[in-house]
């Protein structure tokens, strides 16, 4: 294999069982105090060359203000991965990540992210193995199952097992015929945040709604920080546990309230919709619009807070949680109104006071 | 006279849409237009639909559009959600009844491209990629294909297939282990399904005020036709009153661009 940007290294080792397993063995056992702060955990666990998984989904309990606080630490040369993983396409736009293991990068029907075509055209980052979300997701699962790999019938005779390096397919030696699968090895990805409700300090962390693929993700990756929205007491966590990490797969837990901001976290708030049109219809088709963009909705923001400062302070956060909760019927669906007006690709980079 | 305006042409698409799927079936909800036709579905003909969702969201009470197969909406008090393996998984295992796909491209044996016009060695367009497409298309039993038809948008070979359809068609989905396949292309211009024996494309059905010779015209290979065209009837005032107040109030999905 020849790559613009990756080592052989950095390629083999999404897929190295045995070091996985030998890192997560050195993972020290003790149940500790493990909080940080957001900016010590980034510091501290998030390397240079990383293999960084993106968790949630896209804009949906996704800790995006650990990545945004991954952007202004500068960490670079990161390889993306993730089931969904649009938010990637950021990291490439700083150029702190020029390589990813791709499934999907968009904001669904809100827009294309051109910045992703432009990257990948301009040959600024490069695309490494081709994937759908449930294979990605399967080779996740794997991990978690302690497989090297699983058989699947997803991406046969597709492109996408041509682009794919890692993949196999081959006719099944043990069913009842030989109808083909595809062999999808486990993956392991060096670091990931988490974005939970709530966690305890030792880093016991219960998800509400779907989790996606973090519980898989939560044990293939080699390195795990917790997100929370706020830190309980560890009988809270042993009260509900359905959707829960255990304490000993984290090596960091952050107390970042909104820090799925500007995306959804469900039972707590409701996404800046215009914020997400905004970013893919006015910013990234360009890129002097989209680096004013990154600008000013991370580099120049300190936390979260000032974060929330711009979308609209309390106003926007006081709506944003009476949506999430209607969303989800906590409250009276008829007193809260969802109507918007979408995002003009005419707009302006920055929303108007 | 009726006052109720005609269908658009995303209406129509909808409403065809809505018309593939059965009342008790389950059904995959991918985004935009084919969440707008199972909604419709379930308001019209087909009241008692599951709706399940690729984030994990399974069977959610009625509420506002979702804005994502992610949206809170996708499991709006859900009896349970699922992890994305198993969610995919219930296609597979056969749990799963219809899936709706969209793309960039579709050609003649429904072969879906949703990842790159040009190749990734000479990006012409960039598109987003797989998502879950891959996945409802390599698994599910009934596979729907939406997409607005022009001859780009209709080659005889798309230029990456991301989601298989009939591959080269005949017998060769089968031969590459994949499962069910895709029964219906949806268009502005109609209704097609796939030739049981070649695995062609084929014209079976058009919409009011279009005819054989568009379907042809805004194709770029050679159609398929079925003896027998089905001209479809123009939606009942009240299903397109149902679609407009009730399932995309904001017309989101079902205006037409200016």
């Amino acid at each position: 294999m020849s790559f613009l940007y990756t080592t052989e290294e950095q390629f083999h080792r999404l897929v190295d069982f045995e070091e996985a397993r030998e890192h997560h063995l050195r993972k020290d056992r003790t149940k500790k105090d493990k909080r940080l702060s957001l900016q010590e955990a980034v510091d501290r666990f998030v390397e240079d060359g990383d293999i960084f998984a993106e968790t949630g989904f896209a804009y949906v309990r996704a800790p995006i203000q650990a990545y945004y606080e991954t952007m202004r630490q500068g960490k670079k040369n990161l390889i993306g991965i993730g089931s969904p993983m649009s938010n990637c396409s950021k990291f490439m736009a700083l150029g702190l990540m020029k390589a990813i293991h791709l499934s999907y990068i968009g904001v669904e029907m809100r827009g294309n992210d051109k910045n992703f075509g432009r990257v990948i055209k301009n040959k600024e980052a490069e695309i490494l193995s081709l994937w759908s979300h449930g294979s990605m997701a399967q080779g996740f699962k794997a991990a978690q199952l302690g497989m090297p790999f699983v058989a699947s019938k997803q991406l046969l005779g597709s492109d996408l097992a041509k682009k794919n390096p890692f993949v196999k397919i081959m006719d099944n030696p043990v069913g009842k015929d030989d109808s083909p699968v595809c062999l999808i090895p486990a993956l392991f990805p060096d670091v990931c945040f988490i974005h939970v409700q709530k966690a305890d300090k030792y880093g016991n962390a219960a998800i509400e709604g779907p989790v996606v693929n973090d519980l898989a993700l939560a044990a293939a990756s080699r390195k795990l920080i917790i997100t929370a929205e706020k830190i309980v007491p560890e009988h809270d966590i042993r009260n509900d546990a359905d959707g829960s990490i255990p304490f000993w797969y984290v090596d960091a837990v952050a107390e970042v309230p909104y820090g799925a901001l500007p995306g959804c976290c469900p039972g707590h708030y409701y996404w800046s919709r215009e914020w997400w049109e905004r970013l893919v219809r006015v910013a990234t088709p360009d890129k002097e619009k989209l680096q004013q963009f990154l600008q000013y909705w991370i580099l120049d923001c300190k936390d979260q807070y000032d974060h929330i400062d711009k979308l609209g302070g309390i106003r926007f956060i006081d709506e944003a949680r009476r949506q999430a909760e209607a969303a989800q019927l906590f409250i009276d669906d008829s007193t809260v109104n969802y109507a918007y007006e979408e995002v003009k690709p005419t707009d302006n980079i920055i929303p108007e006071e | 006279m009726s006052e109720v305006a005609p269908a658009n042409p995303l209406e129509m698409v909808a409403y065809n849409l809505s018309r593939q799927i059965e009342d008790n079936q389950v059904v995959y909800i991918g985004t935009g237009i084919p969440m707008v036709g199972a909604l419709l579905a379930r308001k019209t003909h087909a009241p008692n639909i599951t709706m399940v969702f690729e984030s994990g969201g399974q069977d959610p009470l009625e509420g506002d559009m979702p804005w994502s197969v992610g949206c809170p909406f996708t499991f709006r008090k859900s009896p349970m959600t699922m992890e994305m393996t198993a969610s995919f998984g219930q296609c597979s295992v056969g749990y799963v009844d219809i899936a709706f796909q969209g793309g960039a491209q579709i050609d003649m044996y429904g072969n879906v491209n949703t990842s790159v016009i040009g190749s990734y060695e000479d990006v012409q367009s960039l598109l987003p990629g797989s998502g879950g497409g891959n996945d409802l298309g390599s698994l599910t039993e009934k596979s729907v294909l939406v997409g607005l038809q022009t001859p780009d948008r209709f080659p005889e070979k798309v230029d990456f297939i991301t989601t298989p359809g009939y591959l080269e068609g005949g017998n060769s989905r089968k031969e590459a282990g994949l499962l069910g396949g895709p029964i219906a292309v949806i268009t502005q211009v109609g209704v097609y399904d796939f030739e049981p024996e070649s695995k062609k494309m084929r014209l079976i059905a058009i919409n009011p005020g279009m005819d054989t010779e568009m379907a042809n015209n805004l194709c770029g290979f050679e159609l398929l036709v079925a003896d027998e065209i089905k001209t479809i009837d123009p939606p009942p005032d009240d299903v397109l009153e149902i679609l407009r107040n009730d399932v995309d109030p904001r017309g989101v999905f079902i205006t037409m661009p200016a």
